[in-house]
């Protein structure tokens, strides 16, 4: 069957169409979806790991049974789960193992812009497949586990994030007539990694022997990289050829159609590099040009075969020629040529409009539990002159104009202990850290603890929605379900608070004044506080037409009483709401509005009233 | 044949079921079909824009090059603003003219353009475009929800490569039946818009 689907589904489709057996995963754009898709596969285990570390380690566990196993991430949870990495490269695996390691280059989802390629191949040692298109994808997992068992080594799959939100016509392949039956070995002499001496390898300590091994294997990586139908050449005119890794294979084919040219290609999709086919290739060029997402990888190898191949072929990429941020386009193949003289005329300019388009900031959705909670701390915040660090998930929106409450956005888990840190210098504000439920299970519980341990003298806010309502409400510890909808053990927070023998609040965020009295004295205590928010996520649960979370309560509005003071805006910021200038009042939009009623609580003219 | 269309507006509106529905039909037709979508946090009000790009031969990215978009599909002026450059001066754009407002322009504190500048924008792009109120529309029809099924009803009236009756097949395939007469009446005033 064919289907026009997006390239997360073909990603999914080929791992089951491997045979694959575990799935696990922790939600991030672009790859989310990639576990979502496998969950109806027939004879899959699937699952939301707490976080990225813990999924690698599952998948790590169900190959010791020589069974297929999947981890899927984004390049932020491949950044956690590099410890693992550097054990698993020494290691090898048992049954077909690979690891699928999204990059989101232009960070249109993430807090930060990265190439996984280098934690996986450059430090890690691991081969990779870096996939054009979607359908190639596809291909290159079914692939992946294929020379994951030849090899005994995991592999990698790294998609960016034009490969897992691209929409293409897949077709359906024949699943694999896999047997595949749990057994566990033992074999200490790999899977115990540890400082000892290794009687196999002649008493070499046991990780430098790892170590040899994984060195040695790269020339069977590069023999089934050389032999791979991911990589070839493509003929064309002149002595300036195009290397387009992944993607940017199909900026340059775009570009190609644009001038209707063609240029000498060498599409790459694996790392290691095919050695002998890049050596072939360069040797009639005067100067290639590398596309490749995000970092100069490929570019700097290539330099080195060149150097060591003796070749006088000038290479280029983004070290220095082409844009070394953001996403490739066939724009940026096209100008590329241009500034070698190999296209004529100046850039095709699209005359730019006189006027700007506005920018649109993320915010809480209207009737949004956090948005209560952010109001309530922005005014307490103010009044104690409080420094606020912030973490990731819906809640961190309120970091840009109007709340502007937390000071910092770092990585999953950080607000807490750099709000220690900040405490810790002694200055003379009270310090609260901001996070999530998922984000506390996922690395943010540590922090606690290591403040409760040190003593820190922080107010940790905790904005229990009861899901990962950022990336599409996926269950996490504390939600009482997992992936399959099983009623699972909610992980309570308060006992976690209690267990720690920290003074821990519940509040609900719907009713502001208890919420900021509790902020309040928590923030006046002395040691680790915590409070925490709760209120179901009022998207997911209205799309579920579960109970209402909170009483409706109509917003009259009066026109004659608002004097324009927009604190209403400035403290709640709600998008039912709007300013009309030529008035100086403002009004609600009733077309959106969801009666919550806060802003009724925080207007003081009486303008807005319930 | 190469149909490229960009569909642009706010999270929410219904987008990605357009586009869909848009790929759906021409993968019918035999068409080879690539898009993608940039959706960011798109449930919290952020800007979505899809591209879809349509050919009988092969199709390499899945963005649409600037100044190539045959049809540019704005569901929000401002949004439509946003992507002016990817308009080819041969290709017709429709506005859905209803304003979402950012934050910031809620708060005063950014200006909305003037919808008159918006259009002249695009006009000084290209010169084919129809601005229709299918938001208005579709709340007359029952639901701000169908805004997507008026702009597919405007889109498939602008350009040959649409079939009205077919392209209803497909509809039919990808609405909810529970909803569905709607939907088809919302297609069909979608159409007379551009024909008024």
């Amino acid at each position: 069957m064919k289907q026009y689907i997006m390239g997360n589904e073909a990603m999914a489709k080929g791992a089951l169409e491997a045979g694959v057996k575990v799935v696990t995963g922790y939600p991030g754009t672009p790859a989310t979806e990639i576990v979502d898709y496998c969950l109806p596969g027939e004879q899959v285990y699937v699952e939301w790991s707490a976080n990225e570390k813990v999924a690698l380690e599952m998948a790590m566990g169900a190959s010791l049974c020589n069974m297929r196993s999947m981890a899927v991430m984004k390049h932020n949870g491949t950044n956690f789960a590099t410890d693992f990495i550097m054990h698993l490269n020494f290691t090898g695996v048992r049954g077909g193992m690979v690891l699928v390691s999204a990059d989101d280059p232009g960070a249109n989802s993430s807090q930060n812009e990265e190439d996984t390629r280098i934690l996986i191949h450059t430090y890690g040692h691991l081969p990779l497949f870096d996939p054009a298109t979607p359908a190639e994808a596809k291909d290159m997992i079914k692939e992946a586990f294929a020379l994951s068992e030849k090899t005994g080594s995991c592999y990698v799959l790294r998609p960016v994030m034009r490969i897992c939100h691209s929409r293409a016509i897949i077709e359906d392949g024949a699943k694999e007539d896999l047997v595949q039956t749990p057994d566990f070995q033992s074999d200490r002499s790999r899977f115990v990694m540890s400082a000892v001496s290794e009687p196999k390898a002649g008493g070499l300590m046991r990780p430098m022997w790892r170590h040899r091994l994984l060195n040695e294997k790269q020339a069977e990586f590069t023999r089934y990289a050389e032999e791979s139908r991911f990589n070839s050449v493509e003929e064309g005119e002149g002595r300036t050829g195009l290397v387009g890794c992944g993607i940017g294979y199909t900026c340059i084919k775009e570009a190609e159609a644009l001038l209707n040219r063609k240029f000498p290609v060498l599409k790459l999709g694996t790392l290691p590099l095919p050695r002998k086919k890049v050596i072939s290739f360069l040797r009639d060029l005067d100067v290639a040009i590398v596309f490749e997402e995000v970092e100069p990888v490929v570019e700097r190898m290539l330099k080195q075969i060149c150097y060591e191949e003796g070749l006088a072929v000038k290479i280029l990429g983004r070290e220095d020629y082409l844009p070394a941020e953001g996403e490739l386009t066939p724009e940026t193949v096209i100008e590329a040529l241009r500034k070698q003289g190999l296209v004529e005329g100046g850039k095709t300019a699209v005359s730019a409009p006189q006027i700007s388009a506005p920018v649109r900031t993320r915010t809480q959705c209207v009737g949004c539990p956090h948005r209560g909670l952010l109001s309530a701390l922005k005014q307490v915040a103010r009044k104690k002159k409080a420094v606020v660090t912030g973490d990731i998930g819906c809640y961190d929106a309120g970091s840009f104009p109007p709340i502007e409450l937390q000071s910092t956005i770092f990585c999953m888990g950080s607000s807490i202990p750099m709000a220690s840190g900040i405490a810790k210098t002694g200055i003379d504000r009270p310090v609260m850290a901001i996070i999530g439920d998922s984000t506390f299970f996922h690395n943010g519980l540590l922090g606690l603890v290591n403040a409760v341990n040190n003593r820190s003298n922080i107010t940790v806010i905790l904005c229990d929605n009861s899901t990962t309502a950022m990336t599409g409400f996926q269950p996490h510890p504390g939600s009482g379900t997992n992936i399959y909808n099983e009623q699972t053990t909610a992980i309570s927070p308060e006992k976690i608070g209690e267990a720690l023998g920290i003074k821990t609040r519940v509040v609900n965020p719907y009713l502001m004044e208890e919420t900021k009295a509790a902020v309040t004295e928590a923030l006046e205590e002395e040691g680790v506080s915590l409070v925490i928010s709760r209120a179901p996520c009022f998207l997911l649960s209205s799309r579920r037409g579960e109970k209402e979370i909170f009483p409706r309560r109509p917003v009259k509005m009066d026109p004659e009483k608002c004097n324009g003071c927009k604190v209403c805006l400035n403290d709640l910021g709600c998008p039912a709401l709007h300013y009309v200038a030529g008035e100086k009042k403002v009004y609600v939009d009733f077309n959106n509005c969801v009666s919550c009623g806060l802003c009724a609580d925080i207007c003081r003219r009486g303008a807005l009233s319930v | 044949m190469n149909l490229n269309i960009i569909i642009c507006g706010v999270g929410g509106q219904g987008n990605l079921l357009a586009s869909v529905a848009i790929a759906n039909y021409a993968m019918k037709k035999g068409f080879n079909v690539v898009g993608t979508e940039t959706i960011g946090a798109a449930q919290r009000g952020g800007s979505v824009v899809s591209h879809l790009r349509i050919s009988d031969g092969p199709i390499y990215a899945s963005t649409v090059p600037d100044g190539t978009a045959d049809i540019l599909l704005g569901f929000e002026p401002v949004e439509a603003l946003r992507h002016i450059k990817k308009l080819n001066p041969e290709g017709i754009y429709i506005i859905n003219v209803e304003k979402v407002p950012t934050v910031l322009c809620n708060m005063g504190l950014d200006q909305y353009p003037d919808l008159e500048q918006i259009m002249a924008a695009l006009q000084d792009v290209s010169s084919h475009g129809y601005a229709i109120n299918a938001a208005e529309k579709a709340r007359e029809l029952g639901g701000a929800i169908m805004t997507n099924v008026v702009l597919l009803g405007a889109l498939s009236s602008v350009s040959d490569f649409f079939d009205r009756d077919e392209f209803i097949e497909v509809l039919k395939k990808i609405i909810s039946p529970k909803v569905l007469e709607k939907n088809l009446k919302a297609f069909e005033e979608g159409r007379a818009l551009i024909a008024s």
